[in-house]
């Protein structure tokens, strides 16, 4: 990149389980509310503000082109640009990534980029005996066709297709991405208790930085829908009390016979927003703002769709070639936790000269991720995957981390549902 | 052809009328507009070529706005009133009896006279404008329609439609309008001139005639076509206008009685009773107060807050902040939000925030509920707040109002934080009810763009907004905040800076004089419906229980450090005020026991004495002591003029519309005699009741508030 990307300040939602706390809130709400919060604090007038990039993954009906729905509901102008973005678990990052291209084209020079994501409001399809029952009524003239095509009606039709578990279900190699998980757990023999004591940690740390107050920066508190009678202030994933004993009880969610992998030490389906500012680097300068941090670099990489928990690999791979940094350059990582078994998978081939010859074309291992500077703040196996949000998320929560530690560069890296790996070089002054 | 205010033009066969008021930008049914209506129309009938004739308007979004209201105003003599109506009627009977049919082509406002204009045709037609809006508002002004209204309307849509419209006032617009049959078509506006040409052709060649008259027979055939039905309409009107009106206002009685008339005589029958009944309520002090209401209305839209000034340039709000999300800063914030800014609200915890957008999102509920609000749009409206425990995000807000707890240091510290963080150009304003703007202001970097601003609770119903400059307040501020309000929707009244302002300095002696009279023994009950008998919506004690007696204490306080001996917080007051329970409603208990929607007087009130004050020296004692602080707000300019302190009164404290306001009510009464009584109250019950100077000098000078 000719220039680095300034990122002025970066905000999100709390995040609650799909079902739970915020299920009352559309994408578009979550979005719209999250973004006025990021004007809010940034007091930058939106009107100099060129496009909204949103990512988002589970696209509402009601809500086509979400960004330019949330751009609105904030209180842009009619003249504002928007458009949404779609690269799976990685969309937040996408827009991210999105915006910085164009500013570098010189298609824009001040761009919002979040994402959203209401797991909540998927919703349950009607499968395509039901959908073709409708066309016939629909299509049916007389009285006699109707009865004639009404009683051709099974109770059978009426089994709905899950929203969320088609998303999740990759539609190449036919895996729910929980099996895909399962996969890399027996390419590396990661045992159930390796992945209980990863999650574990996950909310651990997640606790510790909601207590001391470290996520509440970069969070704006949400008054709940449908009465705004209560305020939803922190994550809600974190689970207060969580044992090795209570995770080793859960049965296996995806493999129920022979698997590893349980609702407990998988990431949780998730509703949140997060939203940040972007601008290049020499125009902040210019406007006299102190950017909360910038992206150095970024790449995005591809891989089997049934390995795809390992596309932080390939991606930084990717990254480290075209920047020339090493994993020791970084002082932070944060690897998204899809998985534990998915994370532990990485950490193994991070670190694995073989894996690296085999998979990389490389002689050597990208190196070993410092145990102490991965996921400091736990990641997504508490704190949740809102899969169109997590990758600014990500960002975010690195960019503060950073900050308070007075560090210089992190590495905010990602697994794509699909088969791909995204990996963002970000930066403090 | 061409005479002053109309002309002519026919081809194949279509004539088309188009009434354009000379030197006026809206169509009036003057009586010389009649005058040549009537002799237009002879000279029409005689003409062959036409073969349907289409009443146009020249104007702008107005198809005839109705009768002209001075010339209402202005009659004096019940004669002179029938004259009118019986001309008015006689110069439409000649519209329906042309040999042709007629069209009237609404692409606009057609109310009062314009609309039973429009009944007399044979068609009605209208374009989807926004400003499409028919209606019948002549009750609104005390009267009741006088050109057929009452006897066509019923005739063409059937009486149960035709009630509401006559008896509320209420317009409708094209959608509405087609629905109950009161127009037989509507176009888009674009293509309004089109539609009117085909409509004209396709009753030419008799295509469509039939299909409009099986139409409008779709009424409902056992309501409106039976005797029991009309007569359970009657029933069920009247109980509904004497509930809404308490019998105070006389025209929508009367209305009905034509309505029920005509339909058993017949049409011409119908409209001389209609006249006559016209004639009786047009000269009545109900029918002038209302009329001069409505000039008030028109005043205030049109006055910017500052005599003989106007804004350079008009100005739109777009970011508002709101401090405190009380009851009051919720209730604001919907306001702001509903009317198209983008609101910023902070407080001190977000539990209190949430406090906010629930009152909101209870205020939008309802507005949904009464299909005021598309469901959607509460969501896009939702979304126009924003919330904050800190001072961040006011930087873009055009004005900002603080409706935060009632203390001068907590308000002068959150502005002192505030300031900083927000443009110079931005206004502040102050919600307080009771503070000294002045003072408030005092230590701001721009105490020029300091104001108060006093909203009525609750916000979403309470109309009036007092706004009240302080000694370094500029001009451009009361001007842009006057502004605002109206951009809000609410009517603004600028007043004076002193204690109470101006509502609840008039309002509070009558309600202490309430508590007082409760002390010397007289029945609570009995209070509390001399006031409603009077026309108040609420009795005093139930006033005071409602806003709740700690609040109205507080207020009494105030006016007691402002003004001294007349406004001296009676002991009794004091000692319920100590017993802490006593709060009124919220507390379930005040002067009356609050039980689950049941209302009893509250036995502990009682004081074992009785009085045996009468009811007319009740009232006396009531309305004289607002009238005597009334006074005293005009002598010293506490308000521009006594129309704009009735028109606070009505909108602030519900004072009796049909009364006209406290000022209007006092010239019924004449000065003089409200002097003596004042002097004789004063040797009675205390020296608050010493007439004001303004009272005196009217008395001697023979001159009124009006």
């Amino acid at each position: 990149m000719k220039e680095r990307i300034a990122i002025i300040d970066g905000i999100r939602t709390p995040q609650a389980k799909a079902g739970e706390q915020l299920r009352s809130v559309s994408a578009d709400d979550l979005g719209a509310y999250a973004l006025k919060e990021l004007l809010a604090r940034t007091e930058f007038p939106k009107e100099n503000i060129d496009e909204v990039i949103i990512g988002n993954v589970a696209q509402p009906a009601n809500a086509a082109n979400i960004s330019r729905v949330i751009a609105l509901k904030s209180g842009f102008p009619n003249s504002i640009s928007a458009l949404t973005v779609h690269r799976n678990c990685a969309s937040g990052m996408e827009s991210i990534t999105s915006a910085a291209c164009k500013i570098l084209a010189g298609q824009g020079n001040i761009i919002v980029a979040g994402g959203t994501e209401s797991m909540s409001h998927i919703p349950l399809l009607y499968g395509k005996k039901m959908t073709a029952f409708f066309e016939k009524m629909m299509r049916a003239k007389t009285l006699k066709q109707k009865l004639s095509i009404l009683s051709s009606f099974r109770l059978s039709f009426l089994k709905p297709i899950i929203g969320v578990v088609e998303g999740l279900t990759d539609p190449v190699c036919g895996l729910i991405m929980g099996l895909t998980a399962e996969n890399l757990a027996r390419e590396f023999k990661i045992s159930r208790e390796a992945q209980d004591d990863y999650a574990l940690n996950s909310h651990l740390k997640a606790l510790d930085a909601i207590k001391s107050g470290r996520l509440a920066e970069e969070i704006v508190p949400v008054p709940l829908q449908p009465k705004y009678d209560t305020v939803l202030k922190d994550d809600k994933g974190p689970r207060e009390g969580q044992s090795m004993k209570a995770l080793s009880k859960l049965r296996p969610f995806f493999d129920r016979k022979a698997g590893t992998v349980t609702v407990g030490n998988s990431c949780p389906l998730t509703d949140g927003a997060a939203m940040t500012l972007l601008m290049s680097e020499s125009r902040a300068k210019e406007i006299g703002l102190t950017p909360m941090g910038y992206l150095k670099a970024f790449s995005y990489a591809g891989l089997e769709p049934e390995r795809m928990g390992l596309g932080p690999v390939y991606a930084t791979s990717k990254l480290l070639d075209n920047t020339g940094f090493t994993m020791k350059d970084f002082d932070l990582v944060e690897l998204n936790e899809a998985f534990a078994a998915q994370v532990i998978g990485n950490e193994c081939a991070f670190k694995s000269d073989a894996f690296s010859s085999k998979f990389l074309g490389k002689d050597k291992a990208l190196g070993e991720i410092d145990p102490s500077i991965l996921n400091v703040n736990g990641g997504a196996i508490a704190l949740g995957h809102p899969v169109g949000t997590t990758g600014t998320r990500l960002v975010i929560t690195i960019l503060k981390e950073l900050k308070r530690r007075n560090k210089q560069r992190g590495l905010a890296t990602l697994c794509i549902g699909g088969g791909q790996g995204a990996a963002l070089a970000l930066e403090v002054d | 052809m061409k005479t002053t205010n109309f002309s002519l033009i026919t081809k194949n066969g279509i004539g088309r009328l188009t009434f354009d008021l000379e030197d006026e930008k809206v169509n009036k049914l003057t009586t010389p507009v009649m005058k040549e209506l009537n002799k237009l129309l002879d000279e029409l009938k005689h003409k062959r070529e036409i073969k349907v004739l289409i009443f146009c308007s020249a104007k702008k979004d107005i198809f005839i706005a109705g009768a002209d209201i001075r010339e209402i105003q202005d009659i004096s003599d019940p004669s002179e009133g029938e004259n009118k109506a019986l001309m008015g009627q006689a110069v439409l009977n000649k519209i329906e009896a042309l040999p042709f049919p007629t069209i009237s082509a609404i692409d606009g406002a057609a109310l009062g006279g314009g609309c039973e204009f429009a009944l007399a045709c044979t068609f009605r037609i209208a374009s989807d404008n926004p400003k499409t809006q028919l209606g019948l508002p002549e009750v609104s002004l005390g009267i009741i329609p006088g050109f057929g209204g009452t006897q066509r309307l019923p005739r063409l849509i059937g009486v149960s439609k035709a009630m509401p419209l006559i008896l509320t006032g209420k317009s409708i617009d094209h959608k509405k309008s087609e629905k109950i049959g009161l127009i037989d078509a509507f176009y888009s506006q674009a293509f309004f001139d089109d539609g009117v040409e085909s409509f004209a052709k396709s009753i030419i060649e008799g295509s469509s005639e039939k299909r409009i008259e099986k139409r409008r027979k779709k009424q409902s055939f056992l309501i409106d076509n039976t005797p029991i039905g009309r007569a359970i309409v009657y029933k069920k009107s009247q109980a509904s206008v004497l509930k809404m009106t308490k019998g105070h206002l006389p025209a929508p009685l009367k209305a009905i009685k034509a309505v029920k008339y005509g339909l058993k005589k017949s049409l011409e029958k119908g409209l001389i009773v209609e006249a006559q009944y016209f004639s009786d309520l047009v000269v009545t002090d109900v029918c002038k107060n209302l009329i001069q209401l409505f000039f008030t209305g028109e005043e205030l839209k049109k006055f910017s807050g500052v005599r003989d000034q106007v804004l350079s340039k008009p100005v739109t709000f777009k970011n508002g902040g709101v401090l405190g999300a009380g009851l009051m800063g919720g209730g604001i914030a919907w306001l702001l939000s509903y009317r198209g800014l983008n609101v910023r609200l902070k407080d001190i915890g977000w539990d209190a925030v949430a406090k906010a957008f629930h009152t909101a999102d209870k205020i939008y509920s309802q507005l949904v509920k009464k299909r005021r609000i598309k469901h959607i749009m509460k969501s896009v409206y939702m979304n126009r707040l924003s919330a904050t425990i800190t001072n961040s995000g006011f930087y873009h807000s055009d004005i900002i109002v603080e409706a935060v707890v009632e203390n001068l240091d907590i308000k002068k510290s959150v502005y002192s934080e505030l300031e900083p963080r927000i443009k110079s150009s931005a206004i502040i304003a102050s919600n307080t009810s009771a503070l000294d703007i002045t003072e408030l202001a005092d230590g701001l970097k721009n105490p020029e763009r300091f104001i108060g601003m006093h909203f009525f609770s609750p916000v979403n119903k309470m109309p009036l907004v007092e706004i009240i400059p302080g000694e370094k307040t500029s001009d451009k501020t009361v001007m842009e905040t006057v502004a605002f309000v109206k951009q809000l929707k609410k009517t603004p009244i600028v007043v004076s800076n002193c204690p109470g302002f101006l509502i609840n300095r008039i309002l509070m002696p009558y309600v202490t004089e309430a508590i007082k009279m409760v002390s010397e023994g007289v029945s609570i009950k009995l209070i509390d419906s001399v006031a409603v008998k009077f026309g108040m919506p609420l009795g005093p004690l139930e006033l005071a229980d409602e806003v709740g007696l700690d609040v109205g204490y507080k207020v009494a306080k105030i006016l007691e450090d402002g003004y001294g001996d007349r406004m001296t917080v009676d002991s009794f007051f004091e000692s319920i005020h100590r017993k802490k329970e006593l709060l009124g409603k919220k507390s379930g208990k005040g002067f009356y026991i609050h039980n689950s929607g049941k209302k009893e007087v509250n036995p502990e009130i009682s004081l074992g004495k009785k009085s045996n004050c009468s009811a007319s020296i009740i009232e006396e004692r009531l309305f004289f002591i607002m009238i005597n602080e009334a006074a005293r707000c005009i002598d010293e300019g506490v308000v521009d003029n006594p129309r704009f302190l009735d028109m606070a009164m009505l909108m602030g404290t519900g004072f009796p519309v049909f009364r006209g306001g406290l000022c209007r009510y006092a010239d019924t009464i004449g000065a003089s005699l409200i002097v003596d009584r004042l002097t004789s109250l004063e040797e009675t019950c205390g020296n608050r009741f010493n007439p004001a100077d303004l009272l005196i000098t009217y008395r001697d000078e023979r001159k009124s508030f009006y």
